[in-house]
C-alpha cells in the first residue's frame, strides 16, 4: 500500500469514469460531469458564499490533480504540493417571475467544459430575489455523487466548527498489480455475466441525428407527503427498504409504454444500476474519487407490463447478483482495463452487445449524504443532482431523497427525445407513483 | 442456536456490511438507525441466507420484523 499525499493510485472504476470522460468530451460539449445544485427559498450573499468555498476548496490540492503513470504503467492521480487555481464562481440573476429559468440556467452550467486539465470543479450562484440555487459542478474523476454530498457536508461542517480545514490528505492506495488470479477469475465472472446479457438484444433510443451535444433535464419534485405515499406504496408493493426496486420498476413501466409506441427491435430492457462500495474505512478519504460499481437487470419486454412480476423479477436480479459477487467482481476486474489507453478502452467498451450497453441509467442515491438543513447560513430547500449520461444509452432516471422529500431527475442528450415524450415520461412516472397532480 | 447467538452473529454481520463499529450495534437498535438502504438490506438478506440457510427475498418480512436486530432475531429463530 502506497501512503502519499501526492499520489493517488486510481481503482478499476476510476478508469473506467476517466474512459466515459475521454468518450463524452470526444462526443458532446463537455466530459463525465455531473453537478449537486442546492436549492434555497432565500438569496445568498454572493460575495461571502464566494469567499467561504474559495477558503475551503483552496484547502484540498487533490481538486486540482491530473492522470499520470507510473513507471509500471499503473495510473495515478498526481496531487499538486498546494492549490493555485482562483475558485471558479460564476452569478447569473434569476428572473423570480419566470419559473423555469432556473433549469436553464443549470443545463448551461452543467454542459460548460472545465477550463483546463487541471480544472475540476465550479460553483454556480443562481441569485433571484425570493429564492436561489448554488450548483457544484464537478468532474466525476474527483467525486461520486455520494463524495460530491460528503464534500459539501464537510464544508457545512467547518462553517459549523469555525475551525480552518486541512485538506492535505494522506491517500492510502494501492497500485493492484497484485493477486492476478483473483482478478482474472472476477474477470471471467464479468465475461459470462455479460455473455449472458448479450444473449438478448436491448432496446436502445436511436442518437440524435443531428448529433447532440448538450444535455437537457427534467425535474420531478414530491412534497413530504406525496414522498411519504409513494414509500408507503414501495413498502406494500415491493417490501421493507424495497423503494429502489420499487422505483425502478415504475419507471420500467413508462419507459416500456415509450417503446410500444416506437415498435423498438430490441427484446429486453438493460438498465445498470450504481452501487455504492465504500469500504468506510476513512471518511475524509473516502470523499474523493469513485467507489461505484453497477448492478445489470434486465427485463424482457414482455415482462414489463406486469408491475407485480416486474418487482419480483428486479428484486430477485438484485439479490442474486448481490449473492455472486459480481459488482465487486467488476470492481477488480476493471483494474486490469487500466493497461489500456483512455480512446482504446472507449473503444473496447463498445463491443460488447454492439455497442447497445444499455436502454437508459438508473440511480437511486436514497438518503442525501448532505446531513443540514443549511448551507452557509441560508436553509437548504431542496437538494438533487444533474449528471451527464454517457451515449449510449444517453438518458438517464436519477433519485434522491433530502429532508423527506423524493427528487427524480430525466436527463437525457438534447435531441434524443423530445419535449413531449418527456412530459409522457412525467405523467406516466407521476401516476405509477400514484401521484398525479405535478408539483 | 440460541436467540442471543443469533443477535451476536447478526450485529457481527451487519457492523461488517455497514462498516461500522460492532460495539455501536446493540440488539435494540432501530433498523432505520443503521442508515441502510435497499441495497444493504439485500446484502444483510444474503449474509442470513448463507449463515442460517435461511432465504428471505421473496418471504413475507414485514417492518415489524426489522424493528430491531433482537426482532429480526427472533423470525429467524422461528424459521430455522
Amino acid at each position: 500500500m502506497l501512503v502519499s499525499k501526492r499520489k493517488r493510485y486510481l481503482s478499476g472504476p476510476d478508469w473506467v469514469i476517466n474512459t466515459l470522460d475521454h468518450m463524452m468530451k470526444a462526443t458532446t460539449s463537455a466530459g463525465n460531469m455531473s453537478q449537486v445544485v442546492l436549492q434555497f427559498d432565500s438569496p445568498q450573499d454572493e460575495n461571502e458564499i464566494r469567499t467561504r468555498l474559495a477558503r475551503f476548496v483552496g484547502a484540498f490540492p487533490v481538486l486540482e490533480g491530473s492522470v499520470s503513470r507510473d513507471i509500471k504503467l499503473a495510473p495515478y492521480w498526481k496531487i499538486p504540493a498546494t492549490t493555485n487555481k482562483t475558485l471558479l464562481f460564476t452569478v447569473h440573476r434569476l428572473d423570480d417571475g419566470d419559473g423555469s429559468a432556473f433549469l436553464s440556467l443549470l443545463e448551461k452550467s452543467v454542459n460548460t467544459p472545465f477550463p483546463g486539465r487541471k480544472e475540476h470543479l465550479a460553483f454556480h450562484l443562481l441569485n433571484g430575489t425570493g429564492r436561489s440555487f448554488l450548483a457544484m459542478a464537478f468532474d466525476h474523476a474527483v467525486f461520486d455523487a455520494r463524495g460530491a454530498e460528503m464534500f459539501l457536508n464537510l464544508f457545512q461542517e467547518s462553517m459549523n466548527s469555525g475551525g480552518p480545514v486541512s485538506g492535505d490528505i494522506a491517500f492510502v492506495s494501492s497500485s493492484g498489480l497484485t493477486e492476478w488470479s483473483k482478478k482474472f477469475l472476477a474477470g471471467r465472472n464479468v465475461n459470462r455475466r455479460i455473455i449472458a446479457l448479450s444473449r438478448s438484444t436491448p432496446e436502445v433510443l436511436a442518437p440524435p441525428a443531428a448529433g447532440g451535444r448538450s444535455y437537457r433535464y427534467h425535474l420531478l419534485r414530491f412534497s413530504e407527503e406525496e414522498t411519504a405515499y409513494i414509500y408507503d406504496r414501495a413498502y406494500d408493493e415491493a417490501g421493507y427498504l424495497m423503494e429502489s426496486p420499487y422505483l425502478l420498476a415504475a419507471i420500467i413501466e413508462t419507459v416500456h409504454d415509450l417503446f410500444k409506441d416506437r415498435t423498438g427491435s430490441g427484446s429486453s430492457y438493460l438498465i445498470p444500476v450504481t452501487m455504492d462500495l465504500r469500504p468506510g474505512l476513512d471518511q475524509l478519504q473516502e470523499i474523493f474519487f469513485n467507489y461505484v460499481s453497477y448492478l445489470f437487470y434486465q427485463v424482457p419486454v414482455g415482462d414489463a407490463g406486469d408491475r407485480k412480476a416486474l418487482i419480483a423479477l428486479l428484486k430477485q436480479q438484485m439479490y442474486d447478483q448481490v449473492k455472486s459477487g459480481f459488482p465487486r467482481d467488476l470492481a477488480e476486474a476493471s483494474l486490469l482495463t487500466r493497461i489500456a489507453p483512455l480512446p482504446l478502452l472507449g473503444r473496447l467498451l463498445q463491443l460488447p452487445l454492439k455497442g447497445k450497453m444499455a436502454t437508459f441509467a438508473f440511480s437511486h442515491l436514497g438518503k442525501s449524504a448532505y446531513r443540514h438543513c443549511d448551507f452557509s447560513g441560508r436553509r437548504v430547500a431542496n437538494l438533487f443532482h444533474m449528471p451527464r449520461v454517457p451515449m449510449p444509452p444517453g438518458i438517464g432516471f436519477f433519485s434522491n431523497y433530502y429532508d423527506k422529500k423524493l427528487n427524480l431527475v430525466i436527463a437525457y442528450l438534447e435531441g434524443l427525445v423530445d419535449d413531449q415524450v418527456v412530459q409522457q415520461l412525467d405523467k406516466g412516472i407521476r401516476s405509477r407513483f400514484g401521484v398525479v397532480q405535478p408539483t | 442456536m440460541t436467540i442471543q447467538e443469533i443477535e451476536r452473529t447478526l450485529i457481527q454481520g451487519i457492523g461488517a456490511i455497514t462498516n461500522q463499529d460492532e460495539a455501536a450495534i446493540g440488539p435494540e437498535t432501530p433498523f432505520p438507525d443503521l442508515g441502510i438502504d435497499s441495497l444493504g438490506f439485500v446484502e444483510i438478506l444474503v449474509f442470513i441466507e448463507k449463515t442460517f440457510k435461511l432465504p428471505l427475498i421473496a418471504s413475507d418480512l414485514t417492518r415489524k420484523d426489522f424493528e430491531t436486530i433482537r426482532s429480526l432475531a427472533a423470525f429467524i429463530s422461528r424459521r430455522v
